[in-house]
């Protein structure tokens, strides 16, 4: 409950920030008629794939203490990493402009933490040990699309909310992301209500992750879906 | 070199393994008609009386003041309100039946392998202590230097395991050990509960994470129980149930390590007192100290399977089970 309420929190304050930063550009984006081009209040929404990419989950060593302040005796190696995993993303977005919008976005992925025990002191096999958890990244975006043709460029930036739920919903790791990256838009056919296929390329820093060390990490994110424009 | 059980728990009732519904580590228990009874103090702080005895390397005060200390250490863990008082010297020595607690040096040149031991008088309806003696050996070599010295068995380490007993610990197989010179020499542990002595000299006067475990699955307030979680399972061989087969569980985060047995011919398991979050899997047979010195039981250990890791990783919930894993072994 206090992670969603911090949620909203982030949120809100991730628009009221983009707002006030697109502020100096509304008098320059304002609609008009018989274009194909976005314009103030167009609205964007649209989906796909996503994939994240892999990321060390940490390493760890089951140490016995020994006699007399030796090195201690390392039992075991742990090694963790997840591999990359491919979801669902949806976003949903506003112009402010004819180049600026901002959206919100949600990411819903299943990835794998894997653990390598390896170094047994007693020769036991080695064994990748695994757990899947759910994750939820919900976000908001920055987008400024560069011109106005089929193909548009756009970088973008924001942050987010991450929640993830390990198996059995046993325990909920909730954490903060912030994203910049880019993509392009291709747009096809004309007329108010276009669609467009659209590739997405960030660089996503999170503060918590499922990993035996906990620390701020960043990973790739790769997106390809459609997106609707009216 | 002198390879030393500690504290074999020559006690005046058995030490006791069981596996009640929610319950880990070993636990002395004290058999009633069909029942086990845990024993533990119903009360405290728990008084305790000194021998008033000297032995070469260790005077009574200080002897006093080790014990105090390593009291102090089992104390110091929280939500189990564990605490002890010092009630004077006395002249007679552990094991006399005076319905006092009392801890001292005697000499049992008979037990050459034996460094200490806790004997208790119980309640036989209800596990209740109502005595509790620790004997440290005089036999051997002792020290209570702050830093140790070569050659000398530091009394507050020994103290601090026998107290272990004494609160109604029993031991844990965090360990490994070689075979030596007639005995085991300890390679490592990763508790003050192991059964064998690190050799003569060696300082070990902190409770580990998995005395700490155990110390509050006896005395753990509720608090306790809701800050932490449990996993619970059965290790099989073959589908059948494996006994007495040590099972470790590891949270890479801390580091820390945590253990019990299974306790049945099933192959049932409970770990409790684990931090929630990841935790993973590791069985191994008992074999670095005798079976006789960790459980007293109906049924055979088996030996005869190799070291293994669970394949999956663990979430322990918090004041919650993690249930129902099933870690499978083969034989050697």
């Amino acid at each position: 409950m206090i992670g969603v309420r911090g949620a909203a929190v982030l949120v809100s304050h991730g628009l009221t920030a983009l707002v006030l930063l697109t502020r100096p550009c509304l008098a320059a984006a304002q609609p008009y008629a018989g274009s194909n081009g976005p314009h103030r209040g167009s609205v964007e929404v649209g989906g796909g794939v996503i994939r994240i990419g892999t990321y060390d989950a940490g390493s760890a060593q089951a140490l016995l203490t020994t006699a007399g302040g030796a090195a201690p005796l390392t039992l075991f190696v742990v090694d963790g990493d997840v591999p990359a995993v491919i979801g669902a993303a949806v976003q949903a977005g506003i112009y402010l402009g004819r180049r600026v919008s901002i959206e919100t976005s949600v990411h819903l992925t299943r990835p794998t933490l894997q653990s390598r025990q390896s170094s047994d002191f007693e020769s036991a096999s080695e064994v990748v040990a695994e757990t899947t958890t759910s994750s939820y990244l919900v976000g908001a975006s920055l987008l400024y699309h560069f011109g106005e043709g089929r193909l548009v460029p756009f970088v973008s930036g924001g942050a987010g909310y991450l929640r993830q739920l390990s198996e059995g919903n046993a325990e909920v790791i909730a954490g903060t992301e912030v994203h910049v990256g880019g993509g392009v838009k291709y747009w096809m056919g004309s007329g108010a209500r276009r669609l467009a296929l659209r590739l997405d390329a960030q660089a996503s820093a999170r503060d918590k992750l499922v990993a035996f060390e906990q620390k701020r990490r960043v990973l790739s994110s790769l997106g390809a879906g459609v997106t609707l424009r009216f | 070199m002198t390879r030393a059980i500690v504290g074999a728990v020559t006690v005046l009732i058995a030490a006791l393994a069981y596996a009640p519904s929610v319950d880990a580590y070993l636990k002395l228990g004290t058999r009633i008609g069909t029942r086990i009874a845990n024993l533990r103090f119903n009360t405290f702080p728990v008084r305790y009386f000194v021998t008033n005895r000297d032995v070469p390397g260790v005077t009574a005060p200080q002897l006093q003041q080790s014990v105090d200390r390593a009291f102090a250490s089992w104390s110091a863990i929280p939500n189990t309100g564990v605490s002890a008082q010092f009630a004077g010297f006395t002249g007679t020595s552990p094991l006399n039946g005076d319905n006092a607690n009392v801890i001292g040096f005697t000499t049992r040149a008979d037990l050459d392998r034996v460094l200490g031991s806790t004997s208790f008088t119980v309640d036989t309806v209800s596990g209740e202590i109502l005595e509790a003696d620790i004997f440290l050996n005089s036999t051997f070599q002792w020290s209570a230097a702050a830093g140790g010295e070569p050659g000398r068995h530091d009394v507050e380490s020994i103290a601090l395991h026998e107290i272990g007993h004494l609160l109604g610990l029993g031991h844990s197989m965090l360990g490994e050990t070689e075979l030596a010179g007639g005995g085991r020499r300890v390679l490592g542990a990763e508790a003050v509960m192991f059964p064998i002595a690190f050799t003569a000299g060696t300082i070990n006067r902190s409770p580990r994470a998995d005395d700490i475990a155990g110390l509050s699955d006896i005395y753990g307030n509720d608090q306790f129980r809701k800050a932490t979680g449990s996993i619970s399972g059965r290790v099989t061989k073959n589908g059948a149930g494996v006994a007495g087969a040590h099972v470790v569980a590891f949270n890479p985060a801390t580091g820390k390590l945590v253990a019990t047995f299974t306790l049945s011919e099933d192959g049932a398991f409970v770990i409790a007192g684990l931090e929630p979050g990841l935790h993973l899997l590791r069985v191994e047979p008992l074999d670095d100290a005798d079976a006789a010195s960790f459980l007293e039981t109906s049924f055979a250990v088996d030996t005869n399977f190799k070291v293994a890791f669970h394949n999956r990783i663990l979430t322990v919930p918090r004041g919650a089970t993690a249930r129902d894993v099933n870690v499978a072994v083969v034989a050697k």
